[in-house]
């Protein structure tokens, strides 16, 4: 299959490429402006005006909690909006275009090669009755190009980019033989693996122990470093998201409460929802007795 | 029952699973207090066998070896008929982790609530009434939610309705397990200040977490399990300023903060190495 | 209670028809016109105004034959249901409590009556004591238990190893308590749809039985026995099958029909509705507030 872009005919991952080397002139490959999503038949809005820019090798953060919105905006970017809902106003662009005028194909060229998403419970996101390696190589032959053997070789070297111990061992094994960290970073590797730009990554840490959700944060921000990614980390804690992101946003209920550079938002605060979940560490987290100078190491 | 200094006493804690050469130990060796009127947090991540020692202090699961005393009772003796009487008293309750599993969806809230008080045998229709309605006033919970069933109610809410049963019997031990990683800022500002009310009534707490930093607030010390065994006991502030642990200090290290940096990963990454050889 | 069961209309039909073969299975011999037995001279008549359903071939009117030979299928049916019950249900949901080694016996006594063919144990009931339907429905009965104890015995662990019962024995609750409180409602469901189902199969079971002229001794009227009959002298009386048959038919569908319902009824995942309690939380569950709603939906987990 072909698009035409300015005049030229293109094909498969071509296109995709394309659109990005397009987009890459300009400076933010994703922008949302003012962007609501309602529910189609009712028309009540869940999502009221979210606008951010993202560029490459930044780290955006949405802080919010069930009901805020962020799961249907992330969904709204990836074009996999639950059919009862819609976006019903603003704009979003994908290395400049608007994505309203996509079609079906168009967003399959565009997901996994350009834009990605690793979500919450990675065990659902795998086929439990498939050693994992194989899935991930899957996606490398058939959307990559890649052969067979030179499939194997490149997944493996992917496990071992997102730090897993045993990247020959992991690629043979099952899902439920691997830990909750593992199969993050099994789907981590899997969502990198055609070098996308973007990179939303929603809740991935929520279901995990702390000192794994650490390592796993500490990835992304490599990540995002060594291959020039654009990143969205969305959570309910906003302590992952001062700790990893560039730019905040705050949404409760819908609307974006507030919106900056991270440590703008934290030093001064400007909505009262922020500066809740502010106190509440304060109050009753590890900030409340640390020292702000600096952290002691015995 | 006499009064004790100390309101949980643990002692050389040994649980396993399992028989003979597929015998696993989940925990090794445990011994700490919990005082009266005392906050403790157990910290440990996943495995680390937090959960189990909650679960034998409780007699759901039996013990090896080792004493556990509560109050001046030693009920790691206990036979299942003095388990009975014991639970029966209610002085020392419970709060699981999942609010939605913890409820019976076919019995309403009222009927939940009303079960530890209707199991005592002690109280008439109306002081159970009276109990429950106090309770829910303490958890900031609507009268009007008695009569419904807990699929209607938020997560939030759920979670409040297993504080209040645990608070029908007026229990000196409560223990709960992850009271709030279920929950959203508001609930969890709002549980964590409810918490906070019973700490200065004297009731003694014990929580379970695999994120200290959810719990360091409400906690007077803590106890650092890794792998089913205790690393490190200390007062919550020595605990995060200046931990000893290779363990401890990789636990603290990870937790998020707003203000400072976690350590970075090349000094988690020495502290698992000294981990996995330790 | 069993108002949520007429509240619909496939609940209401099939309660009406199944009540409608009870009382035919009680009072259906008094009822009769005729002696089922008497034959007379007017053989293979039509209908008529003495005869509703015409005579057989023996000069027997029909219509009593039938109406005498209902207590046959129907409480053959039932005794299939009552001893699957008490032979299944009741060791299911006891084996979760009564310790290691009667949950032990019972499993492997389970798994050998699965395992048993059909035919032989037939035979050996047979043999041991004598020919006929309620011997042949003892068989049936014992032969479908397994499924009462696997299915009150799934229903009662689920409930036995869930959070909520280890709250109700961390408040000292015994046995006793949990299951009236916690294990009973959630147990009726399941055993109601399979009783349901049983009585269908039994009254099948009954119908060909009789049919083939196995376990009654003629002339005693029966269903099948009927049936069978009307097929032996289809060219004087092609008709004559139809109503036997059609009679047959609804029953069986008519106790399906009530499974169904029950479980409609009672909700996903065995959930009753059959208590009072039951039906007042499904109707609040019906009330859930919007938030909830909303809630999963922006999560992703609406139909998408």
């Amino acid at each position: 299959m072909t698009i035409e872009i300015e005049g030229i005919e293109i094909e498969g991952i071509e296109i995709a490429r394309a659109a990005e080397a397009t987009a890459a002139e300009a400076e933010s490959i994703l922008r949302l402006e003012d962007v609501r999503i309602a529910h189609r038949h009712t028309g009540e809005e869940l999502v009221r005006g979210v606008s951010f820019d993202l560029r490459p090798g930044r780290v955006v953060g949405i802080v919010g909690e069930s009901g805020s919105g962020k799961t249907l905006t992330c969904r709204a970017i990836l074009g996999i909006l639950p059919r009862l809902f819609h976006i019903s106003g603003g704009r979003v662009e994908l290395f400049g275009r608007d994505i309203a005028g996509l079609s079906a194909r168009d967003w399959e060229q565009l997901r996994g090669v350009s834009i990605t998403a690793v979500f919450q419970d990675p065990g659902s996101y795998l086929n439990p009755s498939l050693r994992v390696g194989p899935q991930i190589a899957e996606a490398l032959r058939v959307r990559g190009g890649l052969r067979r053997r030179e499939a194997k070789r490149r997944t493996i070297e992917l496990l071992d980019d997102v730090r897993l111990r045993d990247p020959e061992l992991i690629y043979r094994s099952y899902p439920h033989e691997l830990s909750g960290g593992m199969l993050q970073r099994v789907l981590i590797a899997s969502a990198i693996s055609l070098e996308p730009r973007i990179l939303i990554a929603d809740e991935v840490t929520t279901a995990l122990d702390v000192t794994v959700q650490a390592e796993i944060l500490d990835l992304l921000t490599d990540l995002t470093q060594q291959h020039d990614l654009a990143l969205i980390v969305v959570s309910h804690d906003l302590a992952v998201i001062a700790q990893t992101c560039d730019d905040v946003l705050v949404l409760r209920q819908g609307e974006v409460v507030e919106q900056g550079e991270a440590k703008s938002i934290l030093f001064a605060p400007q909505h009262e929802y922020t500066r809740l979940l502010i106190d509440e560490h304060n109050t009753y987290g590890l900030d409340r007795f640390r020292e702000p100078a600096g952290v002691h190491h015995g | 029952m006499a009064e004790s200094s100390t309101a949980i006493r643990i002692n050389g804690l040994q649980v396993s699973y399992g028989t003979g050469r597929h015998r696993t130990r989940i925990i090794h060796e445990a011994s700490f207090d919990v005082g009266v009127g005392e906050s403790v947090g157990i910290i440990g991540e996943t495995g680390s066998g937090k959960s189990t020692i909650a679960r034998a202090v409780v007699g759901l699961v039996p013990a090896q070896a080792g004493t556990v005393r509560i109050g001046d009772e030693e009920v790691s003796a206990f036979g299942a008929r003095q388990w009975r009487d014991f639970r029966r008293r209610g002085a020392v309750q419970y709060v699981f982790q999942d609010p939605l599993r913890a409820l019976d969806a076919d019995l309403t809230i009222g009927d939940s609530l009303a079960e530890p008080l209707r199991l005592q045998r002690r109280l008439s229709k109306e002081q159970i009434r009276d109990r429950i309605d106090f309770r829910l006033e303490q958890v900031r919970l609507p009268q009007d939610l008695l009569v419904r069933f807990p699929g209607e109610l938020s997560g939030g809410q759920r979670q409040r309705v297993l504080l209040a049963r645990a608070l029908a019997t007026e229990p000196r031990v409560l223990i709960l397990d992850e009271p709030v990683s279920a929950l959203d800022a508001a609930n969890r500002v709002s549980v964590l200040e409810i918490l906070n009310d019973l700490r200065a009534a004297g009731t003694s707490l014990v929580f379970i977490s695999h994120d200290l930093g959810s719990v360091a607030g409400v906690t007077d010390r803590i106890v650092v399990l890794y792998r089913g065994e205790v690393v490190e006991v200390g007062r919550t502030a020595d605990i995060v300023n200046d931990p000893q642990h290779p363990y401890t200090r990789l636990l603290v290290g990870s937790a998020p903060s707003l203000h400072t940096g976690a350590i970075d990963r090349e000094e988690r990454a020495r502290l698992r190495r000294v981990l996995d050889a330790g | 209670m069993i108002r949520r069961i007429l509240a619909l209309p496939a609940g209401r039909f099939a309660t009406a028809f199944l009540v409608f073969i009870a009382f035919l299975a009680v009072a259906g011999p008094v009822l009769a016109p005729y002696d089922p037995l008497l034959g007379t001279s007017d053989i293979l008549a039509g209908p008529s105004a003495a005869h509703w359903l015409g005579t057989d071939y023996l000069g027997r009117d029909v219509l009593s034959r039938i109406l005498a030979g209902a207590p046959i299928s129907v409480f053959g049916a039932v005794q299939v249901a009552v001893i699957a019950l008490f032979a299944g249900a009741v060791p299911g949901i006891l084996s979760v409590y009564l310790g290691r080694v009667f949950e032990w016996l019972t499993l492997r006594f389970v798994d050998t009556l699965i395992a048993l063919p059909f035919l032989v144990f037939a035979v050996a009931v047979t043999a041991l004591l004598g020919n006929g339907i309620p011997q042949a429905m003892l068989t049936v009965g014992i032969l479908v238990s397994p499924l009462f104890y696997r299915v009150s015995r799934a229903a009662t662990l689920s409930v036995a190893r869930s959070q909520y019962v280890e709250a109700a024995i961390l408040s000292g609750a015994r046995t006793g308590w949990v299951v009236r409180t916690h294990v009973w409602s959630k147990v009726l469901p399941p055993i109601a749809i399979a009783t349901a189902n049983t009585l269908g199969i039994g009254f099948v079971i009954v119908s060909s039985l009789t049919f083939l002229g196995i376990g009654i001794q003629p002339p005693a009227p029966s269903w099948g026995g009927v049936l069978a009959s009307d097929l032996g002298y289809l060219t004087q009386r092609p008709y004559a099958p139809i109503f036997t048959t059609v009679l047959i038919m609804l029953s069986v569908w008519a106790f399906n029909l009530l499974a169904d319902v029950i479980r409609d009824v009672a909700g996903e995942s065995g959930r009753t509705l059959l208590t009072e309690r039951g039906a007042a939380r499904d109707a609040a569950r019906r009330r859930r507030t919007d938030t909830a709603a909303s809630e999963d939906a922006l999560v992703g987990r609406s139909s998408s």
